[in-house]
């Protein structure tokens, strides 16, 4: 009897909507309280609108950052301009619950100043990743979701490492982000996913995550395998010594078109298919000779 | 003596406000000032004359000659001009200055040859600024500035020198030294100035008296009608004196 | 000319020289291991030597060298026309028609079927970005000698100029908007890069240096008379319109040949008349051509230091030049000796 009295009083003493309310810790180190789980979200960078979506959210977004292209149906919602030059008053007027951003957004002290809560996710690595799929799960209050598409992604990784010939283990490569030119360095997730395809990249870790380098490196490196944007990639051997390049000249290269080139370069859900579709390129390469 | 330089009905509106007023001068050779209150119209008839200013209505004759018949070189070498303003900047030396002056006979390519140098000498002579060459303009002070340009004016040996305000910023006695030069020039040459001084201003041969963009008076320096005029545009704050075989100019306190 | 004149005029050139050789070799030294000459005389006798030195470090060298001669003299020019000691190459709308050009050509695939069709992007994308941004700089200064109506006034010209950088930065700014793709590649440009200058491009900017120095070198009595003032200049029988018409294509091509290469980079134009002027002041037939090799010398730095610094990462050339040349600027500030 006693015991139950005590049981009662516990429970009277807990205040129930508390039990709804979400607590949680950005990447500024900043605390984010809500009430409840929010039903308005604006996002404004795209890897965080493909998670939201990959967590069964979708319903809740009314407005994404105009790079924001995946799935098609948030195409139709609104778009609130880019990171430096967000619509704040559009963004306002539409009174989310949360704003999601990643941390160059200049509008971010703009936007808290004005009452609006704003969560900073970066995503650098795959561990940066599964935070943030984590994260988000729990403001969604779904965090079950957030590891079965943890799960997914593993799983299509490790189906992309079996798809890599064992002749191409080893190899080492170059992956350009950039014209100018900026490499993905072994630090960075495209790096990280390039070392679970079990190949090696020409830029070590101690270079950063996307060193803007010398392009003399990259000669002197003899990579023996070349990704870039279909675009850059036909520009390459116009470079000065490159058309010197082996991997140039027997087409052991990877050339993307903007829509698969954007899936590669985001660190979201879609990770698993980016390294599937790396795999399948890999695979296709034509031998040394 | 026919007139080398003539402005024939001569209008000029700057700004919506008529400046020169159907003006008619015939410049004769010798020393010509022309004379006025501050807004008489003096520069702009000028600067009409040496092709500077374009005209809402009349000519200009050079040599008989309409000025827009002569080409931009030809003109140049006939009307030598020294601006009222120095607006002079940059790091040429003085001798350099003054040797630009010889622009309008050796054009953009050719090199000076002696004679152009001893033109440039002289003229730095005859300016007072043949003591320092090689200094810049920045380093000079507004007197020893005007003399540079004045000497500048002076280097293209031109039949015809129209000086506006040449004796800004000069001391008494490079005034003088310039009203000497002035004379000797004006024996072979029309030498035209804009002066505010009137007590230089009637050491000329010949003056013109302006206001309100027309031509009041106009003649030898030594007729009474102009003496007349010359103290009725300046609403008699001046009197006119004889003084030996010259005139001064006095300022009236009565 | 004075003997202190000639004297300092001397320095001047052997200065120039004896830095434009050191530099040169520095050049060829400064690589993705920084800066080595064990390092670079290994790689000599190995047989990668003539692709990295010959086919990469020596035309980076060249190029540099040659896009700091352009926008030296430029620069000059560009201050002796306005007389105005902080005059820029970039005043008369080349910069922005460049930018533009560069817009164009990487956004074109994405602005078919918002006004423009299939074949004018192909040939738009063709073109290429080079031959954008040179063709873009042209059309700029064009646009603006059209607005001010032919050079026959200064003032005229340097607001038409300003016009005209804004509105094509209002078109530059439509077109990210409907093709952001482009957004990336114009503030690499915006930036400066001598990254990729090869043979082909050094022979372009030889080209272009062999047209406009001569020029401007015939013609740079016409801005010493300037310096008394425009009346005082039209009065010794200079045909002023026509003449400042051919120093504004001198100009033009100058920087069009320049921008198109390397993208804008920044203070090079600006700060080597500056130099000049404090070595050895002179007439311009002198300045304009030491301000060239001054600006030769200044970027051939500016990316000696880009490439060694860092290695085997890069930093912006721009940003150094901005360092060395704004440094200088602030320099002279402190001093007042702006003149």
């Amino acid at each position: 009897m006693k015991r139950l009295c005590l049981i009662w009083l516990a429970l009277l003493c807990v205040p129930l909507d508390a039990l709804a309310e979400i607590r949680l810790r950005d990447d500024r180190g900043a605390t984010l309280v809500l009430a409840q789980t929010p039903q308005r979200i604006v996002t404004l960078l795209p890897s965080l609108t493909e998670s939201v979506c990959a967590l069964g959210g979708c319903d809740r977004l009314v407005g994404t950052d105009r790079f924001s292209n995946s799935p098609a149906r948030v195409l139709s919602l609104p778009k609130l301009g880019g990171l430096e030059d967000a619509q704040i008053e559009r963004i306002v007027s539409m009174k989310p619950d949360v704003v999601l951003a990643g941390p160059s957004a200049r509008v971010i002290d703009r936007l808290e100043s004005l009452g609006l809560k704003v969560l900073v996710l970066e995503s650098k690595t795959h561990a940066d990743v599964k935070r943030t799929l984590h994260a988000l799960g729990q403001l969604l209050d779904s965090p079950a979701a957030a590891d079965a598409v943890w799960a997914r992604i593993e799983s299509a990784m490790s189906d992309a490492t079996r798809r890599v010939p064992t002749a191409m283990r080893g190899k080492r490569v170059y992956f350009e982000v950039d014209a100018t030119p900026y490499a993905a360095g072994a630090g960075s997730f495209i790096g990280e996913t390039l070392a679970r395809l079990g190949v090696a990249n020409i830029i070590a870790p101690e270079l950063g995550p996307f060193p803007r380098l010398n392009p003399e490196f990259v000669v002197k490196a003899r990579p023996d395998i070349i990704i870039a944007a279909q675009s850059n990639l036909a520009d390459m051997p116009k470079r000065p010594g490159w058309n010197a390049l082996a991997a140039l000249q027997q087409h052991r290269s990877c050339g993307f078109d903007v829509e698969h080139y954007e899936l590669l370069i985001r660190p979201g859900p879609r990770m698993g298919e980016a390294a599937l579709l790396l795999a399948e390129c890999l695979a296709k390469l034509p031998e040394r000779r | 003596m026919s007139a080398a330089l003539q402005a024939q009905n001569v209008s000029v509106s700057l700004g919506g406000n008529r400046v020169l007023n159907d003006v008619s001068l015939a410049l004769q050779p010798g020393w010509t000032v022309i004379v006025g209150p501050n807004g008489a119209g003096k520069s702009t008839l000028l600067r009409g004359l040496a092709g500077l200013q374009p005209l809402e209505a009349g000519r200009v004759l050079l040599r008989g000659k309409p000025l827009t018949a002569w080409s931009v070189r030809e003109r140049a070498q006939q009307i030598a001009w020294l601006a009222q303003q120095g607006s002079a900047t940059g790091e040429l030396t003085v001798r350099q200055i003054v040797q630009l002056g010889r622009l309008p006979k050796l054009g953009l390519f050719a090199e000076p040859d002696a004679r152009d140098q001893a033109l440039v000498q002289l003229a730095m002579v005859a300016a007072e600024c043949d003591a320092w060459p090689h200094r810049r303009l920045h380093e000079l002070s507004g007197g020893e500035r005007q003399r540079v340009l004045l000497a500048r004016a002076l280097a293209v040996d031109a039949p015809l020198l129209l000086l506006d305000e040449p004796t800004t910023h000069l001391d008494p006695p490079h005034q003088v030294a310039l009203v000497r030069l002035f004379k000797r020039l004006a024996r072979d040459r029309t030498v035209v100035s804009v002066l505010h001084d009137v007590p230089l201003a009637l050491q000329a041969n010949r003056l013109v008296v302006m206001q309100a963009g027309r031509i009041v008076s106009e003649g030898s320096v030594d007729d009474p009608a102009v003496h007349a005029s010359l103290t009725a545009v300046f609403d008699h704050a001046i009197r006119i004196e004889r003084f030996g075989d010259r005139f001064m100019a006095l300022p009236n306190l009565d | 000319m004075s003997e202190a004149e000639h004297r300092a005029r001397r320095h001047l050139a052997i200065g120039l020289c004896a830095l434009t050789l050191l530099l040169a070799l520095a050049g060829l030294a400064a690589g993705s291991e920084g800066w080595s000459i064990s390092q670079t005389l290994a790689l000599l006798n190995g047989p990668d030597g003539s692709l990295v030195v010959g086919q990469i470090r020596a035309p980076r060298t060249l190029g540099a060298w040659l896009t700091g001669a352009l926008l030296g003299l430029a620069g000059a020019v560009a201050q002796g026309l306005f007389r105005n000691p902080l005059a820029d190459p970039y005043l008369l709308g080349s910069a922005s028609g460049a930018v533009l050009g560069v817009v164009l050509v990487l956004a074109a695939t994405m602005l078919t079927g918002h006004g423009i069709s299939l074949a004018t992007a192909d040939t738009i994308a063709r073109i290429g970005l080079v031959g954008a941004a040179f063709a873009g700089a042209l059309l700029g200064v064009t646009l603006t000698l059209a607005l001010a109506r032919g050079a026959h006034e200064t003032t005229r010209l340097l607001l038409a100029g300003v016009v005209v950088g804004v509105l094509l930065g209002a078109v530059i700014d439509m077109v990210t908007t409907v093709a952001p793709d482009a957004l990336r590649g114009k503030q690499a440009f915006l930036l400066g890069s001598t990254g990729f200058l090869g043979w082909g491009s050094c022979g372009l900017m030889a080209a272009g240096v062999a047209m406009a120095l001569p020029l401007a070198w015939r013609l740079s009595r016409m801005l010493d008379a300037l310096t008394l003032g425009e009346e005082s200049a039209m009065s010794l029988g200079l045909a002023l319109p026509r003449l400042r018409m051919a120093m504004v294509a001198a100009l033009a091509l100058a920087t069009g040949m320049a921008v198109s290469q390397a993208g804008l980079i920044a203070f090079v134009g600006l700060v080597s008349p500056h130099l000049v002027r404090r070595f050895a002041p002179a007439a311009h037939g002198f300045t304009l051509v030491a301000s060239a090799a001054t600006g030769g010398v200044l970027l051939l730095a500016a990316d000696v230091l880009a490439r060694s610094l860092v290695a085997p990462q890069e930093l912006p050339v721009g940003v150094l030049t901005a360092v060395l040349g704004g440094g200088y600027l602030l320099w002279l500030l402190h001093r007042r000796k702006i003149s």
